[in-house]
């Protein structure tokens, strides 16, 4: 062989090393998730010799999972589109409008930027007990919407609406297009890159949020996927591993599917915002 | 159709400004070109018209009507844009009847207004077509095509030719110009080449930082420039600015006025002669042939460079010494500030 | 004229007082309104009401509030060892993290920045932990890494090693929550520097590569150095990402054992929501607020220099 495939061969060598801890946990998730418990703790072996389907149906008996499910669909959802159309507008607004004011404003939004809800979170936990929302699933649209979430999003709406070209907007405007007419007719329907990274990267921070689930609910029936997942232990607070990672892989699974079908817009979402995390 | 009327019109962003008062008027149907190098404002004085852009200070009326704080859509004016700006995710024809949709006019009704606009452009073929379909020509008509169909009382053009080649600009121009001999209205069009104004315009405006040096129709301005800035600007290639003294040298027998400083002279408006006839000696040092003429570039005993466009006959060589002479009454007196003095006063 | 831009009635024109300018201001603010709104509401609000707070002894189980000034900085800064004990672990959590997710996410990103069969498929593969949710990640973890019977340590046995009881050793306890959340979030990195790469145009390397530079000192002369901006924003990102670090403690630790793993986002949540501590949590608050605001005005001030 030559130099230049031996080397080619290296980096392969190393890549295939390292992508062991990355696909290993995902393996294992799904094997022990059919796994009895004796069988989980016995000898190691990825294929499991009697397959626990069962476990996934406990999962749903165990707690209310199809409605936890269906409450992280929801609530993304929604917080996706109220993300959508607030973080369009104000977006919009700083990209294009000239008004007193717009300067100091994205300076103060600047700061909630990157703030970790923790920070804000105690005394959004009375505002939202005094507004008798403890244990609804409002705190966990309203804060996401409002918060460091939706000023990210505001922020790439902005700066896409920013690279388009202004004078389609000005054409629109001398046709008689109202303001709100320009941003919903024109500016929206060429922004769908933007739209689409936004709805992205919202849904999927919805769908993992943990924070606020963990402290403004209480009743099963109401947790998230997240939240659900934490919860499945015995007694003692130990985890029913068997169900638990059932659980986890009907979670997780999915987004899997998602993500290696739309694998290249999710990624590139990602890389436009590259703010998160 | 519409008279424009501007008075005292300013225009500040921030700090700078970028308008320092201008006064206009523009008659009903005139065709008005403004020019001017880049950065002079005068696409910031089209977008003011335009209703783009708020009015910092003064009065700009349209018709009979102050428009200072009427939005765009209800000034009656229409605009062609140096992008086009055709809405993409449009067809031709609902991109030229958008105006009228907005305006929520009845359906036959506009299509009516769009296949007139389209017969008038020779679109009729395009209409169902989107924007990425089209050739650069044909998206500048489908954008004139739209400011027809709005119908309105001033049509502004900001620099329409400028993403065009050559050839299509030459061919475009004379479609504007034979748009304005058709629909007679008021027509008010940016750009930076003088060619273009020229060729166009009723009247050209000239601008520099913000304020008119000269307005005048296209003639007038070549003939007889109120200062240094407009006599080079318009004509090509440039005008020669010669010192006063240097300059008596190129006109045997004429006198310049007294407080004149500086001589311009047209290139197209010396003639080459031989070293030993009168006039203003030079080498040629560059010849740059062009088939019906040839520029020269000649040097000037004191350095100066002049430039001299030779028609008739064989260009002298480089190298050659010549004498320059001017063309009788083709001289322009200038004070120290460029200001002309004319030579009848 | 039955011009469709029919003039319509003066009424505008005459009203002195809609300017063009303030009619942009008023459509401005309208767009801006529930942006606005909700952050007043939601974190401007709550920001300065920790501010209060913090200046209060106030058990929310006893309900009483009492003014107790800064007695609270005094609690954190000076008397409480277990502050400095989670300041210390947030610093040795991100002076963990940060290093090694942005050494690891340049060398997979040099790895995978030019196109070659499978590149895809390695990209996906460690991008994918990104998407997953931090809690079924930890969930997935911690099984992994129990002290007896954990796959970890069944492996590790194999080869005759008897793995440490990983979550329950503090030191142990930290790495493996470091390492676990470097493979969870390097992908995120990995991104951000193969479009950076992608960005550097080839003929830098040919015109190097015809001067007969190596391909180390290609990267080191030429990649690296232009990819200096995108690191040092890739740095403060990620180190503000530590700091927010929750989820993932909660659940492969709890902070534990030992409060080994008490980081200061967990800490907050834990003295005000498991001790009901509201001052003290507060005052703790106000000093992550400190901490994340210096970084993001760096990560501001990075991207300005950038974008002139």
């Amino acid at each position: 062989m030559t130099r230049a495939s031996w080397n080619r061969l290296a980096w392969t060598l190393a890549l295939l090393l390292l992508a062991v801890p990355f696909v290993f946990p995902f393996l294992w998730m799904v094997s022990a998730g059919f796994k009895s418990v004796t069988e989980i703790f016995g000898a190691p072996n990825l294929i499991p010799r009697v397959w626990r389907y069962e476990n996934f149906v406990e999962v749903f008996t165990y707690q209310p999972f199809a409605r936890q499910y269906f409450n992280s669909l929801y609530i993304a959802g929604v917080v996706t589109i109220l993300t959508l159309l607030i973080s369009s507008l104000a977006g919009y607004a700083l990209a294009r409008i000239r008004f007193v004011g717009a300067g100091l404003l994205m300076l103060l939004l600047v700061t909630a930027l990157m703030m970790p809800d923790e920070v804000t979170i105690i005394p959004n936990f009375f505002l939202i007990r005094w507004l008798g929302l403890v244990d609804t699933h409002w705190p966990l649209i309203l804060l996401p919407v409002f918060g460091a979430q939706g000023v990210v999003a505001t922020f790439l709406m902005r700066q896409y609406f920013l690279s388009l070209p202004k004078e389609l907007e000005e054409a629109a405007k001398m046709d008689g297009l109202s303001r709100f007419g320009i941003w919903w007719k024109i500016a929206i329907p060429m922004s769908r890159p933007a739209l689409a990274a936004v709805a992205i990267i919202t849904f999927l921070n919805s769908w993992n949020l943990f924070l606020e689930p963990l402290i403004f609910l209480s009743s099963l029936e109401k947790f998230t996927l997240p939240l659900a997942l934490s919860n499945f232990n015995d007694s003692y607070g130990l985890p029913l591993w068997n169900l638990q990672l059932a659980a986890t892989t009907l979670t997780v699974i999915p987004v899997l599917i998602i993500y290696l079908i739309a694998q290249r817009q999710i990624v590139e979402s990602f890389a436009l915002s590259g703010v998160k995390g | 159709m519409a008279s424009v009327k501007l008075q005292d019109l300013r225009k500040t962003f921030g700090s700078v400004e970028i308008i320092r008062g201008i006064d206009l008027d523009i008659a009903d149907g005139e065709f008005v070109v403004f020019v001017g190098p880049s950065g002079c404002g005068k696409s910031t004085l089209l977008r003011l018209i335009a209703g783009l852009e708020p009015i910092t200070h003064g009065e700009l009326t349209i018709g009979d009507r102050v428009v200072n704080d009427v939005p765009a859509s209800a000034r009656g004016v229409a605009m062609v844009f140096q992008s086009y700006a055709l809405y993409p995710h449009l067809t031709v024809r609902e991109n030229m009847g958008f105006g009228l949709k907005v305006r929520k006019v009845a359906r036959a009704e506009r299509e009516k207004a769009v296949s007139k606009a389209a017969a008038l452009l020779k679109l009729e073929a395009l209409l169902d077509r989107y924007p990425r379909q089209l050739s650069g020509g044909q998206r500048q008509r489908v954008a004139i095509g739209r400011a027809i169909v709005a119908n309105p009382s001033v049509f502004l053009f900001d620099e329409p030719l400028s993403n065009l080649d050559a050839e299509l600009r030459v061919h475009m121009r004379s479609e504007i110009a034979s748009l304005h001999q058709r629909v007679a209205t008021t027509m008010i069009y940016v750009t930076h080449d003088q060619v273009e104004a020229m060729t166009l315009a009723d009247r050209i405006v000239v601008l520099k930082d913000g304020r008119v040096e000269q307005v005048g129709a296209p003639q007038e301005l070549y003939e007889r420039p109120a200062n240094i800035f407009v006599a080079q600007f318009i004509g090509s290639p440039k005008m020669n600015i010669l010192k006063a003294d240097t300059a008596a040298a190129l006109s045997p027998g004429g006198s310049l006025p007294l407080s004149a400083t500086q001589c311009g002279v047209r290139p197209e408006h010396l003639r080459v002669g031989s070293a030993a006839q009168p006039g203003l000696p030079g080498t040629v040092v560059m010849a740059e042939y062009a088939g019906a003429e040839t520029l020269l570039h000649i040097q000037l005993e004191n350095g100066d460079t002049c430039l001299a466009l030779h028609r008739d006959g064989p260009p002298p060589r480089v190298q050659s010494a010549v004498t320059l002479t001017a063309e009788p009454g083709r001289t322009y007196a200038f004070d120290a500030d460029g200001v002309a003095v004319h030579t009848s006063s | 004229m039955t011009s469709s831009l029919s003039h319509r009635s003066g009424a505008q024109a005459r009203a002195p007082w809609l300017t063009l300018q303030r009619r942009d201001a008023i459509e401005g603010w309208l767009f801006v309104s529930p942006t606005l709104l909700g952050f007043l509401i939601f974190f401007l609000g709550p920001l300065i009401a920790i501010f209060i707070y913090a200046m209060s002894d106030w058990n929310f189980l006893s309900g009483e509030a009492t003014f107790v000034g800064l007695t609270n900085f005094e609690d954190a800064l000076l008397e409480n060892p277990d502050f400095w004990h989670v300041l210390r672990n947030s610093a040795v959590f991100a002076l963990g993290l940060v290093p090694l997710n942005v050494a690891l996410a340049l060398f997979l990103a040099v790895a995978l920045s030019r196109p070659f069969r499978g590149v895809i498929i390695f990209r996906t593969i460690f991008f994918a932990p990104v998407i997953t949710s931090a809690i079924a990640w930890a969930i997935v973890w911690k099984f992994m890494l129990q002290g007896e019977g954990g796959p970890i340590n069944q492996m590790l046995a194999l080869i005759g090693i008897t793995g440490p009881n990983w979550l329950r050793e503090p030191n142990w306890a930290m790495a493996a929550v470091i390492v676990t959340r470097v493979i969870k979030m390097v992908g995120l990195n990995m991104i951000l520097y193969i479009a950076a790469l992608q960005a550097i145009p080839r003929d830098y390397d040919e015109a190097a590569g015809l001067e007969g530079a190596s391909r180390w000192q290609i990267f080191r002369l030429i990649t690296w150095p232009l990819l200096g901006p995108t690191t040092l924003v890739i740095v403060v990102l990620t180190t503000i990402g530590s700091f927010k670090v929750f989820d993932h403690i909660y659940q492969m630790t709890g902070g534990g054992p030992e409060n080994g793993t008490l980081v200061l986002a967990f800490y907050i949540y834990q003295q005000g929501f498991q001790f009901f501590d509201i001052g003290y949590a507060s005052a703790l608050a106000i000093i992550m607020f400190v901490i994340v605001t210096i970084l993001t005005l760096i990560q501001v001030s990075l991207r300005r220099k950038d974008d002139a």
